[in-house]
């Protein structure tokens, strides 16, 4: 069977990284624009209540912060959309802290943390913060998380004609992971997306998928150097191949991400 | 939507395969026993697959959980069937989705009981594509020969539930041609001591629905199943995948919501997808844990969606509840009711919740069911319903 056409129109973004905590923000850096003096030292997103934002981890946050900014810049209730949370790494915080403390001598593990420490926990506490009751779906692909969490939500807006909301998050790795899961940034990106036919003026953006088993991560034009580090080093921010299509905005532009060991995915944005 | 079943397989303490699944759900037999996990003294019942620790040959893929999926990989005609599958369609025609809640957290745990002095990991341990929440589907793509596009869904216990969902989006979207979804958990210190801090954990084995059930007991398993276009192979086992659901609770990280808004939403989703009434669903193959909170809740609903007519169980007390296992694990359970006409009993159900009133006990039945539906449900409120009917 053919594949089916992968249509759908971008309505919203939102980005949170050390170096910008806005979409516009990004499109200055994308830009050339020189890094702010500081860094910013994690979001609050005022949507988690207060006595839970306390307690959330920062992958929760991030995701939260970013989804919330492309729910309010597409200008759509956040309980409309069906969501796609995607972290690469997961909270190796939570991870550390589980390990170490089962490896010691008193294994009790918080009851918080460890409901915190699924995947899900992001996904969790957007529908709760939020009254979402739509299906949030929480993936993982690694190296690939970007291009495979795009398809997996691109499919669903258009073989389900839903709305969705897609979220790509990870955080710094904890100390004794570091040596092989080498991620020091902090980094988040959402896009809202409607089916081809709804009247919204945004990029549209279509994939196509075709194997090939030679592919790897496109350059970037961007020639900061913490843009660049950003885009090897954190999964999620692979996404930023796409982000500098979206910003460019000029005419019919397409970038290949690699999707699994024998495919690839184009997408096309107009 | 039309999904056929192609082949479908299972592995927990229940049954190394399914034919052993199928014998001890016939035979009552529990694959539950007292909890003898290295390194864990707590007071309850797991289900162990003991065969796990001798697939200790996966080199830098190492894992229990690993070892669980190559394990239930290997069972009935799993292998043959993808194999030729690959042959015939190309190997980057065929996707894969696994669902897992741990993925291999088990190996972290070990590799941080084994740091050296500096408190690094040592070299043994040093698996980048072991110790990552994508680590299910990297292996197993390795493990089958498959190239195509290749997902893990991680949404605690409902994961290997929304691998069915997935799985039938890509087939409908054309972008492959067969797709094998599975799922694997195992069992490790993070999930008992985890469920242990949550005062989840009962000290005997569970039963689930029962007036005084105290608790769940975990297990680990894997399960695959291969799903293709309807008609597009004539080596279908009969079984369609006619509906699925899927929702959030918005409710609570760990507490399911109180009214079930979030479960009733998934099973009536999956009910008008499949195009079906209540009234004709057969059997349900329901969560129930055997938590307090889950049983009322699920019960209640399932008493208020669907007649006296719907005959229900649990089969937790089989295998245990094996958590981002537990959707694949059930499905199966349930789809293989439309082979084998017995609707397995709800095993250790002495006396049903005095609050609920819905049509389960505990010995099995025979019937011939036409379409019969699973629940799955998780932390951070995440549900998932899925409908299997008999082929027309």
């Amino acid at each position: 069977m053919q594949a089916k056409e992968l249509k759908c129109k971008i309505a919203g973004i939102g980005a949170w990284g050390s170096y910008f905590d806005s979409w516009e923000a990004l499109q200055q850096l994308l830009g050339g624009e020189p890094l702010p003096e500081t860094s910013n030292k994690g979001p609050k997103p005022t949507i988690i209540p207060a006595n839970e934002r306390r307690r959330a981890p920062l992958p929760v946050r991030l995701a939260v912060e970013s989804s919330w900014q492309a729910t309010q810049s597409a200008g759509i209730e956040p309980s409309a959309l069906t969501c796609v949370f995607v972290s690469g790494l997961g909270d190796t915080d939570l991870t550390d802290y589980m390990c170490k403390t089962l490896a010691s001598e008193h294994k009790e593990l918080s009851p918080t943390k460890f409901h915190n420490s699924v995947h899900n926990a992001p996904a969790g506490y957007w529908t709760i913060s939020t009254g979402t009751m739509s299906a949030a779906n929480s993936v993982a692909g690694y190296e690939e998380s970007v291009s495979l969490t795009l398809l997996e939500a691109m499919i669903q807006c258009s073989t389900e004609h839903k709305p969705m909301l897609i979220t790509f998050y990870d955080s710094p790795v904890a100390e004794v992971l570091r040596p092989i899961l080498n991620n020091q940034e902090t980094f988040a990106f959402s896009l809202v997306i409607l089916p081809y036919n709804s009247e919204t003026d945004g990029t549209t953006v279509e994939a196509q998928v075709a194997e090939n088993d030679h592919a790897s991560w496109p350059m970037l034009q961007s020639q900061s150097e913490y843009i660049g580090r950003l885009y090897s080093d954190n999964p999620s921010a692979k996404v930023l191949c796409l982000a500098e299509l979206i910003a460019k905005s000029s005419g019919e532009q397409s970038v290949v991400m690699p999707l699994s060991k024998g495919s690839t995915m184009t997408i096309t944005c107009t | 939507m039309k999904i056929d079943i192609i082949d479908y397989e299972s592995c927990s303490a229940a049954g190394l395969n399914l034919k052993a699944l199928r014998n001890s759900l016939k035979q009552y037999n529990s694959g539950l026993i007292k909890n003898n996990l290295p390194g864990s003294d707590l007071d309850t019942w797991i289900g162990l697959v003991e065969q796990v620790d001798e697939v200790n040959d996966l080199g830098r893929w190492q894992s229990r959980n690993n070892a669980l999926a190559a394990l239930g990989y290997e069972q009935g005609s799993l292998r043959e069937t993808v194999t030729g599958l690959i042959k015939k369609y190309g190997a980057a025609r065929v996707g894969l989705v696994m669902g897992s809640s741990t993925s291999s957290i088990d190996r972290t745990e070990t590799a941080y009981t084994k740091l050296d002095q500096a408190a690094q990991l040592t070299e043994e341990f040093k698996q980048p594509l072991v110790h990552n929440p994508h680590a299910p589907s990297l292996f197993v793509a390795h493990l089958t020969g498959i190239t195509g596009p290749s997902l893990t869904i991680n949404t605690a216990c409902s994961s290997s539930a929304k691998v069915f969902a997935s799985g039938a989006r890509w087939l409908e979207a054309g972008i492959v041609d067969a797709v094998l979804v599975g799922g694997v958990d195992t069992l490790c210190l993070s999930v008992l001591h985890g469920f242990n801090s949550l005062q989840l954990l009962s000290p005997n084995p569970c039963k689930p629905f029962d007036q005084h059930r105290d608790g769940i007991n975990l297990g680990e398993a894997s399960g695959f199943s291969i799903l293709q276009r309807a008609g597009e192979n004539i080596n279908s086992s009969g079984i369609c995948l006619t509906g699925y659901g899927e929702s959030s609770d918005a409710y609570h990280m760990s507490h399911p919501h109180p009214d079930g808004l979030g479960a009733r939403l998934s099973m009536t989703q999956a009910l008008e997808r499949a195009n079906r009434h209540a009234a004709e669903i057969d059997y349900i193959n329901l969560h129930g844990t055997s938590s307090r909170a889950n049983d009322l809740i699920e019960g209640k609903l399932i008493s208020e969606l669907f007649p006296s007519s719907t005959q229900c169980s649990s089969t937790k007390a089989w295998m245990g509840h094996t958590l981002g296992a537990a959707g694949i694990t059930e499905a199966i359970i349930a789809m293989d009711t439309l082979n084998t006409n017995i609707i397995p009993g709800s095993k250790n159900l002495d006396t049903l919740d005095e609050a609920l009133s819905l049509s389960i006990k505990a010995s099995d039945e025979h019937k011939v069911c036409q379409h019969v539906m699973t629940n799955s449900f998780g932390f951070g409120g995440n549900n998932c319903t899925l409908l299997f009917s008999r082929s027309e």
